[in-house]
């Protein structure tokens, strides 16, 4: 197994479609890093760059100490899954796997060996005489994973591979892909547009917008530590809440303040926020971190707009004026809509953000 | 069956003639454009001028010296030409499926050719292999022929003249075969193609092992269309050299038929000849088709 370094890494289309823009990336031996972001925003591109299915404008990789910036794909030792399976449909399900092995001239006996080893850690082994038209979606992915994983690469790309499975299937092949990619120890790039993918899979999570970085991460760290109101908002179902307060220092301490809210912080939270005093901010909260409470020991007040049932919790949402926050609470008693609720916020979980630069105040 | 009334049984009849009705048409115009003359050659390929049952005609067409030689010749031409249309075919269709700049325009020019009947298509290059013909002009302009030189194209020997019509028909019909294989390349998911070279193939190996297997059916239709027709050329040979100096197969039906129609035995080697033709090129198609394995089922059907 391997490492991957990718450097400076530039990729544009045509004469000015900047798909990818100074990528910067080191993924660590064993490693399962995750590339997320919303459609477009560069992460497959960059994955392709690493296979050698596109070209990289400018910019260096690496895979170990090895630099493959200008090989083509054959030779950088990489193996993909790719989101349409990708098996081939004239070859059966042995020869789809055996394929790369033929390629590199080795001995039938270990060949054969390496395809019914590789069938059995993908689960397929009594379907190694089929064809992939004769196979399920779910099972064709397996022939992929047993094919990417034959070939003993260096670096395993997965093309969002989950997304064509339904939903049951998709949430069970994740925890088996973990499991294999923790056997077979291998270093692994990971592509998706579905955050709770990431966070479930993940031992760091690269948040990609426009072609740029924009958090490396955690899934914890993104998720409790969120860089920007980006970040913040693409992470989490529900995701987080956000709200226009307003900085002000009085003689007990500093408040948030917009027209439902007076919050007087602790001064833990307050001191991040020297120098915004009567500035306003945006504060992020996740739905979580909002506690339904007694009308006494409330910081706000409103009515419950409607409410969504989820078996072990419930989701409050509650109208401020155009804004709409959602609240994690216990399942129950069910909340009817038009019901006052009464609400305060875990003071430590809070978020601060610039409205400039949309970046995180407390770090 | 239930009892009905008689206007309900009407009414059945009504609804099941209606798709008889619909392909009526059809099955008329075939009747009366295609099966009547089938047949009426049939027959006459079996009669004498007077009207009498004979094999003479076909003892004719098969001892006819221009037979075995028209035979000969059509048999290179198909497998040159197809051979070479369809090698020329798929270089075209791969490099366009590239999606290069311009690879649109680059289409569209290859076209061309298509899109001329053959009657043009002959003329173009009758007037080119004349010798005071463009090509002569063209290779003088290019500095290649020496003043006052001239190459003279049609004259020589036949296996010359055998070359340049395979180039002909080549050139007119690489573009629709390229078309057919084109199609079939786009409908390729390009990941299974990027699988092949990600897994250790070159450029050679995911053509032999990936893209020929998965256009296996498209190749089998643009072969089988093509070596259909390659049989049947016989319009470019005659426009360009006329008749009887290349004998092809087709070429001497059209000969009996149109050239010499008023000899007594006109009619009996045209018929005997278009009958012959048939049968070779139902043998043919039916041997291609064995052998490329269209009726195995010995393999899946790919996707």
């Amino acid at each position: 197994m391997a490492t991957l370094t990718m450097q400076n890494v530039t990729k544009i289309f045509g004469r000015d479609v900047i798909a990818v823009k100074d990528f910067n990336l080191e993924v660590k031996e064993k490693e399962f890093l995750v590339l997320l972001g919303p459609s477009g925003c560069g992460k497959t591109t960059a994955m392709r760059m690493v296979a050698g299915l596109e070209e990289v404008t400018t910019g260096e990789i690496f895979i170990d100490d090895r630099e493959v910036t200008e090989l083509p794909p054959r030779k950088r030792n990489v193996s993909m899954i790719f989101q349409n399976y990708a098996v081939w449909p004239h070859m059966t399900v042995y020869d789809n796997i055996a394929f790369a092995l033929k390629l590199k001239k080795l001995h039938k006996d270990e060949i054969d060996r390496r395809v019914k080893e590789t069938a059995g850690m993908a689960k397929i082994e009594m379907l190694l005489e089929r064809y992939p038209s004769q196979l399920s979606g779910g099972q064709q992915q397996r022939v992929a994973v047993a094919r990417a994983i034959a070939v003993n690469p260096d670096i395993f790309l997965m093309d969002e591979p989950l997304s064509n499975l339904d939903a049951k299937l998709r949430v069970s092949m994740r925890t088996e892909l973990k499991a294999i990619h923790d056997k077979a120890g291998s270093t692994t790039v990971f592509v998706t547009h579905d955050q709770s993918e990431a966070m479930s899979m993940a031992d760091r999570i690269v948040i990609m917008k426009d072609g740029e970085v924009i958090q490396v991460g955690s899934p914890d760290d993104v998720y409790h530590r969120s860089g920007s109101i980006f970040v913040a908002d693409f992470i989490g179902t529900p995701p987080t809440n956000f709200m226009d307060v307003k900085i002000q220092k009085e003689s007990n301490g500093t408040h948030l303040v917009n027209t439902h809210l007076n919050l007087l912080l602790e001064p833990e939270m307050a001191k991040h926020l020297n120098g915004y005093d009567k500035n306003h901010i945006v504060l992020g909260i996740r739905p979580e971190n909002i506690v339904l409470v007694g009308e006494s020991d409330a910081a706000l007040s409103a009515s419950c707009l409607v409410s969504e049932p989820q078996g072990s919790h419930q989701v409050v949402a509650i109208q401020l004026d155009d804004n709409i926050v959602k609240v994690v609470a216990p399942p129950n008693p069910i909340i009817a809509p038009g019901t006052d609720v009464h609400l305060i916020f875990k003071q430590e979980t809070l978020r601060f953000f610039d409205p400039d630069t949309t970046l995180a105040i407390n770090d | 069956m239930t009892a009905s009334t008689p206007a309900k049984r009407f009414r059945d009849l009504g609804s099941k003639a209606v798709p008889y009705l619909l392909i009526a048409p059809v099955v008329i115009y075939y009747f009366f454009f295609w099966f009547r003359p089938v047949l009426v050659t049939l027959i006459k390929s079996f009669q004498t001028a007077a009207g009498a049952f004979t094999l003479q005609n076909y003892h004719m067409v098969l001892t006819d010296p221009d037979f075995l030689v028209a035979l000969r010749n059509t048999a290179i031409i198909v497998l040159f030409s197809v051979t070479l249309e369809f090698l020329g075919a798929l270089f075209l269709a791969l490099l366009i499926n590239r999606k290069f700049t311009g690879s649109t325009f680059f289409l569209f020019v290859a076209m061309i050719p298509m899109a001329l009947p053959g009657v043009a298509v002959a003329a173009m290059w009758l007037t080119g292999l004349t010798a005071h013909g463009w090509i002569n002009s063209l290779l003088y302009y290019l500095g290649i022929l020496a003043e006052g030189a001239k190459i003279y194209w049609l004259a020589g020997s036949e296996w010359k003249l055998l070359g340049l019509i395979i180039l002909i028909d080549a050139w007119q019909v690489i573009p629709s075969m390229m078309i057919i294989l084109l199609a079939g390349l786009q409908n390729i998911p390009e990941e299974t193609i990027e699988a092949g070279y990600v897994f250790g193939g070159n450029f050679i190996t995911v053509l032999r092992k990936i893209t020929m297997p998965l256009l296996g059916p498209t190749i089998q239709t643009a072969v089988i269309l093509r070596l259909i027709s390659a049989i049947q050329i016989w319009l470019i040979i005659v426009l360009l050299v006329g008749f009887s100096r290349m004998p092809v197969l087709v070429e001497r039906i059209v000969y009996y038929y149109k050239e010499v129609p008023n000899l007594d035995i006109s009619l009996q080697m045209a018929s005997g000849y278009a009958i012959v033709v048939s049968f070779i090129v139902s043998m043919v198609a039916l041997l291609y088709l064995k052998v490329s394995g269209a009726f195995g089922g010995k393999k899946e059907a790919a996707q």
